[in-house]
Formats: C-alpha cells, structure tokens, sequence
C-alpha cells in the first residue's frame, strides 16, 4: 500500500478502512513534551512524533478568561462562570455562570465570530493543511451546560424540576457552537473533536431516558450540522457508556473516544459490539500502564489494542485520555513506537 | 398521626415541599427531631442509595432526593444541633491538593449530612498540612479524601502519610474514593475504606463506626 499522510490515515480509519497503518495522535502535556524535545513547540514536537493530527480544546486556545485572583489561579470564563486553571494549564469550572433562571433572562453569550478566536487555528493550517489532520476541539453542550454554564447540581436539578431551563442553556450554548465549528471548518479544520464526559466509572450520569431527551438532541445537531459541511466528527466520554452506547452511535458520530478501560470498556468488545460502525479512539492506560508501567508492558499493551480493535480498519490507536503530565516519557515514546511497528496493515497480529 | 412513610416517599421522588410539609407536621405533634431523620428521611436516604446502586436512579434523582432532605433538615438542624453528640458521627472531607473537582464529593456531603453525620467541608484542592491541622484540631470520627483525577491520586498516600508522620493517624478513620480509584488501590495505601460512590459513602461510614 501506499504511503498516506497523517490526513489521509485519520480520515480512512474515520471511515473503517485499511489505512497504510494505524494511526496516532495526542495530546501531550508539556512536561512530557519538554522531556522528549526540550526547548520544542508543540508544533515541533508533531512533527518530531511524526502524530498524524494535532487536537486541540476550545477551552484553552478560543475562549476568553478574565484575571479574578492570579495568586490562585481563578478567572472569569467567557461564559460567566469561575474556572482555575490547574497545573496542566486546564481550566476547572469552580462556579457556574447562571446561578438562577432569571439570569438567562438578561444573558448575552459569547461572540463566536470574533476574529482571535481563531488565530491558533489559522496557525496550524498554515504548517501542517493537507498533511496532517487539523482536529479541533468543540466542549459538548451537555458538558459545557453542566460545568460551566449552570453548574452540576444546578444542571442536574433542572432535568428533573425544570427541564424547560435546561432547553434554554442548550439552545444558548448550541447557536455559539454551531457558528463556532463553522468558522474552524470554513478555515481549514479537518476533524471536530466534541468533548466531554456522558459517564461515570460505574454508569451513565443520567438515565437513558434523560440521555434521549437532553443529551443525544444537541450533539446530533452539532454532528450534523458539521457533516453537511463535509467534516467528520469523534466524540470523547469517560466512562462506562455500554447502557447508552447505541444512543451516542445513534447521533452519527465517526468517531468515539477514549472506550475507557478504567470503567470496564474492553476495545475488544466495543469492536465486536460497534466497531462496524464507528471508527475506536483509545485506550492504551494512561492510569496504568503508561504511567507506571514498564516500557515493555506499554509495547504490548498497545500491540494488544492493535490486535483487538484495528483488523478492518476504523482504530486510532492512542492513549484511554490523554498522555498528561504523571506519563512516563519513555512509556509515551513506547506506545508511539509499538502503534508503527504492529499497526502496520494488514495486521498479522493473531 | 405522622405518615413516616410519606416522608421516606417524599424523599425518594425529590419532592421537597412534602417533606418539609411533613416534618414540620411532626415537630408540630411533639415528635423528637431524630426519630423523624431515623424514621422518616433516613430511610428515603437509603432507598435513594440503592436506587442508585441497582440502576435505576441516576445523578439528577440522587441531588433532588438529597435536595428533600436539606430543606427537612432545615428545620431539624436546630434542633439536633443542641444536642453534644451528633449521630452518626463527625466526619471530616475534601478533595486532595491538585484537584479542583467536587460534584462526587459534593454527592458524599449530601449523603453524609442527610444521614445523620456532622460533616466538615474543607472545600477542593486541600493542602496536606490543612488536612492535618484539622485533624488535629477537630474530634472527628472520619476523614474522607477525594481524587478525581489520576494525576491527583498520589496525593492522598502522601496525606496518609502526612498524618502518619504527624502522629495522627490513629485518631481518625480515613476513606478515600473518586473516579479513578478502586478497594485495591485504597487498601494499598493504607485508607482504612473505600467508596465508590456517594450513597455507598454513607454505608461505608457507618461500618466504620459500627452503626451500620
């Protein structure tokens, strides 16, 4: 088979086809990044990876933040709400942005158009359109709902008391997010990339009928609304999804990230169950293996990913979240280099 | 005549304004405030947990049933407060240095207060010297630790530690969870329990004062 660029390889796997190997990209903390290439941009470090996409979240690189306490770290997020940005530069919701329904009642909601929003982006088209897929990060409405916006308890509360609030935040968030993924679209992102959780370790945080009813609506929207732009979607929760996995497959998306080991999800499995269907991200430990792990026990757990989830096609082989900052160096170099020796196709791997 | 059952309803279907309604009928009748938590809001309580235990209740039927509960509370808390004694006991929490998540441990506070524990919340992201200082200062029964993330996870080993090294150790039970833990984990470290969620937080806490 041909050699395909890293583009090229997501986008056949999206498809559940053979690409020419099994491919791979990340995100990295910048710990790990610096221990493998100190002194690199995460542009640079890409390309010394040789990852076949580069992702990135809105959170960090298009939303808006205001100083509240730089001793702690607090700021204001451009919903509203307080966030802290934690050691890996992620910013965690403290409190919500609608404290009371009345609140919505005066909101204005962020501008999505504004034209820094998007410079980031623009970055990354200009080094790598064409070449390696551009995955660009779109928080679930669910998610962005429940953390930033009205909080969880306020979230949950409203589903059961007063679900015509949580219509409301939807319809809110969803317009930003829709206008949002068509300008990364309209300037060259490849791969939409929604994120957040659906799920505890356990189970789904909420029923399925409550799934069916507030969750699944919006992000089929979404999904939708980027596949009439011709973009591919992959939507990542943690967590135990088997009760509701049919609901989330159900909303057309391409992708579905990370099959998380820690709640039970077995690659195998979900590959047998919905494979066919839709294109596995994950899910090499990165509470175990790649943290504490041997070099040897990352190599063969990623060929044994490979081996349960990739024949056919439809696996990008990375880790089960994200390669953060309590990841061996070595264990991430590992993984990379076990997904290019036995994620070449066809796989014999039997 | 006080419909204890009623309550215990009113409880699992989250409708607070019955058991407020309720529990001020049964103050009114001259019924002492802890035999209404331990016969009325207790067992909504624990039929709530394993409601949630079985499948069949989720995240949102879990925060309006502990929502039932606090407003009842509202007008118990006066009342059980006067007494020296809590309970169930006096339980100590927060979120371990480094993590700023805290809906699971905001679920075990809920859990905890509604089943008769004193709880004190030291809030999120806790510094190890903060969580011995109030283990020292206060007379708390048990301390919980909460890690959300995998990264933070080593951060309660050192808070048991910590509390090891201090000579505090033996003053307090410690139970540990959050989504990334397990038993084996918990037990590796030295945490004398784990819970794996909020309803199984306020049985686990009860063994471990024996007044399960």
């Amino acid at each position: 088979m041909a050699k395909m660029t890293g583009l090229q390889r997501v986008l056949t796997a999206l498809n559940i086809q053979e690409p020419d190997v099994v491919p791979h990209f990340e995100r990295v903390a910048k710990t790990v990044r610096e221990a493998i290439l100190p002194g690199g941009t995460e542009e640079e470090f890409i390309e010394h990876m040789d990852m076949d996409g580069i992702r990135f979240a809105d959170r960090t690189q298009s939303w808006s933040y205001t100083q509240v306490d730089a001793s702690k770290h607090i700021q204001r997020d451009q919903w509203g709400g307080m966030v802290r940005f934690t050691t890996e530069d992620n910013p965690i919701c403290m409190a919500p942005a609608i404290k009371t329904e009345k609140d919505l009642d005066t909101y204005t909601a962020p501008d999505p158009d504004e034209p820094w929003r998007y410079e980031y982006l623009q970055r990354l088209v200009k080094r790598f359109k064409g070449e390696r897929a551009i995955v660009v990060g779109a928080t679930d409405i669910f998610a962005l709902g429940r953390e930033n916006f009205l909080g969880d308890v306020g979230y949950f509360r409203a589903m059961v008391k007063n679900p015509d609030l949580i219509d409301r935040a939807n319809a809110i968030i969803l317009d930003y997010q829709l206008r949002y993924v068509k300008n990364c679209i309209e300037l060259g992102a490849d791969i939409i990339w929604i994120n957040g959780d659906w799920a505890m370790t356990e189970k789904p945080m909420v029923s399925r009928r409550f799934t069916e009813r507030f969750l699944a609506p919006p992000l089929k929207r979404l999904v939708d609304f980027a596949h009439s732009l011709g973009t591919p979607c992959i939507k990542h929760t943690d967590g135990n999804i088997w009760p509701i996995y049919d609901v989330i497959i159900g909303t057309g998306v391409d992708g579905l990230h990370p099959i998380d080991p820690m709640a039970g999800m077995d690659i195998g499995e979900a590959k047998e169950k919905f494979g066919h269907s839709v294109c596995l991200c994950g899910n090499v430990s990165c509470a175990f293996s790649l943290v504490s792990g041997s070099v040897e026990d990352v190599r063969q757990e990623t060929r044994e990913v490979i081996r349960k989830a990739g024949k056919g096609g439809g696996l990008i082989c990375m880790s089960s979240n994200s390669v953060h900052s309590g990841v061996k160096p070595d264990n991430y170099v590992a993984m990379v280099k076990a997904i290019r020796e036995f994620g070449r196709y066809p796989l014999s791997l039997d | 005549m006080v419909d204890f059952a009623a309550m215990t309803q009113a409880v699992i279907r989250g409708d607070s304004d019955a058991a407020f309604e309720l529990t001020q009928r049964a103050l009114s009748e001259g019924i002492p405030a802890k035999r209404i938590l331990e016969e009325g809001l207790v067992p909504g309580l624990r039929n709530v947990g394993d409601l949630f235990e079985t499948g069949e209740y989720f995240l949102p039927e879990l925060i309006v049933s502990g929502d039932a509960v606090s407003k009842a509370l509202e007008l118990l808390e006066p009342i059980l407060g006067k007494s020296d004694v809590p309970l169930m006991g006096k339980y100590l929490i927060g979120t371990v240095k480094g993590d700023v998540h805290d809906l699971g441990k905001n679920i075990v506070v809920m859990m905890l207060k509604g089943n008769g524990w004193e709880v004190t919340d030291l809030g999120v992201d806790v510094s190890i010297e903060a969580v011995c200082s109030a283990v020292a200062e206060g007379d708390y029964h048990i301390l919980g630790l909460s890690s959300l993330l995998t990264m933070t996870m080593p951060n309660v080993k050192k808070t048991i530690d910590a509390l090891k090294a201090a000579g505090l150790r033996d003053r307090i039970k410690v139970m540990v969870g959050g989504a990334p833990t397990t038993a084996e984990w918990a037990q590796k470290i030295g945490a004398d329990a784990y819970a794996k969620d909020g309803p199984t937080a306020a049985k686990v806490a009860a063994q471990l004062v024996g007044k399960s």
